[in-house]
């Protein structure tokens, strides 16, 4: 196989990786690599192991075998020392925390940072990003709407500054214009220097946002390539994009 | 009218030392979501310490109640150490912490029985207990105000630390969601240990309160089980709740005790939990925050 990254660096990879679940095997040797700057997307429909391969990165569940490597430095095995390393995650169901205020929800994300001083620009930052969080700064993050958690979601990752941002579906549960939104705003956060790693059940969205995908299933990665040529490839479009209806203007997304 | 005041007053101050300790208690709830039985233990092991350093380095009760705090506090932390973590490293059945928990509790009390005997101690008069007169129609003692402001000054200071700091924050998160707080790069076994010291050293304020109040004796770390109560009249995990419930248990107690009769205190005390139980089991403080998924 050709190298993936070419000229860019490898930022992050994941190199045979197995968890398990007592007796059920989720991930069964996964490897995938992130160049600096991309964005990579994991499609694959439920209990295909997306989420394990998040929560193992994170180190929120035991990695069994193989290594998650940031830069060419293992990712250890402690949750808080991967944030720490640069590597964030918003979770699937995204997961605010509902008593605390709009900005403590924020200022959580940049608990491993601090008193850096960069953390008030950051927030300024994720305002500009998403202005709704600005308007509702001080409300709970409980009474906030699905799409609005979602974008505090996101920015509460974003504000540990990581160098690889991991999403777990983030167009979960939402109508299909605040989907858009969203993943406007994930274009320009990775235009802005954010490298991004992405699951998703919902493949189209998915693939027209990122450069490359990676198509997971019963954990194990079964296919792999440019979006644009997953996007055209018949055999997804029949597991995954519904019958392929629109999948023929692609090229756009990819620019 | 004067009895009435009195009692209102020795009501509340009773009620701040259950506050102490259930605060501690309710705060340990709501990170790890089990009843920790040990907690009376934090509370007698804060007594004897504050009692041994008393009577062996002379009567400085800021020196003693310093010492004493800070070794209940590492107490509480050693025993989540031992007895707690390895359980939640491999199990998320709290069920287990509540047993060993126990197990710690008796474990607790018989090291003082052995190392201090189960005779009743009297702390030496270190803490006014001189009556005062409130403008010529009530009578108190010195003491129970100073347990009330103690109290006050303890747990405003908990409050600032909850609102005003990064790991007070984590703290507030990590309760209603502790692996998501995980995510954020919190260190949760030491947020876990930072709450066990915070709980270990309010428990032993309220112990060198209960120790003045009613001697210091092994089994004193029993009276915890008021504060439990007075954490779920106030809403389990709640802190707010924690201190509501105690102050209204204070105040039954001592009404009960000087216009009933003193034996029909703890009657009433437990009536007020079964009544709690069957009308609004979440307390009056309960958990609610209706979570959007
Ligand atoms: N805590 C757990 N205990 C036992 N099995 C689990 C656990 N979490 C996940 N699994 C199993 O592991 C497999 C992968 O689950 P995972 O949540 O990673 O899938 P997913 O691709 O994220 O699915 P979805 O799209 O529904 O979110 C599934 O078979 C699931 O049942
Ligand atoms: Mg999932």
């Amino acid at each position: 196989m050709t190298e993936v990254c070419g000229e860019k660096t490898v930022l992050l990879e994941v190199r045979d990786l197995h968890v398990s679940y007592g007796a059920i095997k989720a991930l069964t040797g996964v490897s995938l690599k992130v160049c600096e700057g991309e964005i990579v997307c994991v499609i694959g429909s439920n209990g295909a192991g997306k989420s394990t391969l998040m929560n193992a990165i994170m180190a929120m569940v035991r990695r069994e075998k193989g290594e998650v490597i940031l830069s060419g430095k293992p990712l250890e095995a402690k949750s808080f020392r991967v944030v720490q390393q640069g590597v964030s995650l918003s979770p699937e169901g995204r997961k605010v925390f509902a008593p605390l205020s709009v900005l403590e929800n924020l200022r959580m994300g940049a608990f491993s940072r601090g008193a850096d001083k960069g953390v008030e620009e950051d927030l300024e930052w994720v305002f500009s990003l998403f202005p709704r969080l600005k308007e509702r700064i001080d409300q709970y993050a409980g009474t906030l709407s699905g799409g609005e958690q979602q974008m505090l979601a996101i920015g509460r990752a974003l504000m540990a500054r990581p160098r690889v941002l991991l999403l777990d579906e983030p167009s979960l549960g939402l109508a299909p214009i605040i989907i858009k939104d969203i993943f406007r705003e994930l274009r320009r956060i990775n235009n802005e220097g954010v490298t991004i790693l992405l699951v998703e059940q919902n493949a189209r969205q998915a693939l027209l946002l990122s450069h490359r995908g990676y198509v997971l299933q019963t954990g194990q990665i079964v296919q792999e390539g440019p979006s644009a040529d997953l996007l055209a490839n018949a055999d997804i479009k029949a597991a995954y994009l519904g019958g392929g209806h629109g999948a023929g203007k692609t090229t756009k997304a990819l620019s | 009218m004067g009895t009435l005041l009195q009692q209102i007053i020795n009501g509340l101050s009773l009620g701040s030392v259950y506050a102490l300790i259930a605060v501690g208690y309710s705060l340990v709830y709501s990170i790890l979501l089990f009843s920790n039985f040990a907690h009376g233990g934090f509370l007698v092991i804060g007594g004897y310490i504050c009692y041994g350093i008393l009577k062996t380095f002379g009567t400085n009760i800021w020196l003693a109640g310093g010492l004493s705090l800070a070794g209940a506090g590492i107490a509480a932390v050693l025993t989540e150490r031992l007895a707690y973590r390895p359980i939640r490293e491999r199990t998320n059945v709290t069920l287990y912490l509540l047993i060993a928990s126990m197990g710690m509790s008796i474990v607790i009390e018989n090291i003082f029985v052995i190392v201090a005997g189960g005779r009743f101690r009297a702390l030496p008069p270190v803490i006014p207990t001189a009556p005062i007169n409130f403008f010529g129609f009530a009578t108190t003692s010195a003491f129970d105000l100073l347990s009330l402001v103690s109290a006050v000054v303890f747990l405003g200071a908990l409050q600032l630390f909850l609102l005003k700091t990064r790991w007070g924050l984590a703290i507030r998160a990590a309760a209603y969601d502790l692996r998501t707080a995980g995510l954020m790069g919190v260190n949760v076994n030491r947020l876990i240990s930072i709450v066990f010291f915070v709980a270990g050293a309010l428990a032993a304020v309220g112990g060198i309160f209960l120790s003045v109040r009613y001697t210091l004796y092994p089994q004193l770390g029993a009276i915890t089980i008021k504060a439990f109560v007075a954490a779920v009249i106030g809403g389990l995990g709640s802190l707010p709740g924690a201190v509501v419930g105690s102050l209204i248990l204070g105040l039954a107690e001592m009404l009960t005790a000087g216009f009933i009769s003193s034996q029909m205190r703890d009657l009433v005390v437990f009536s007020m939990l079964v009544i709690t139980l069957l009308v609004k089991p979440t307390g009056l403080f309960g958990k609610s925050v209706s979570e959007k998924v």
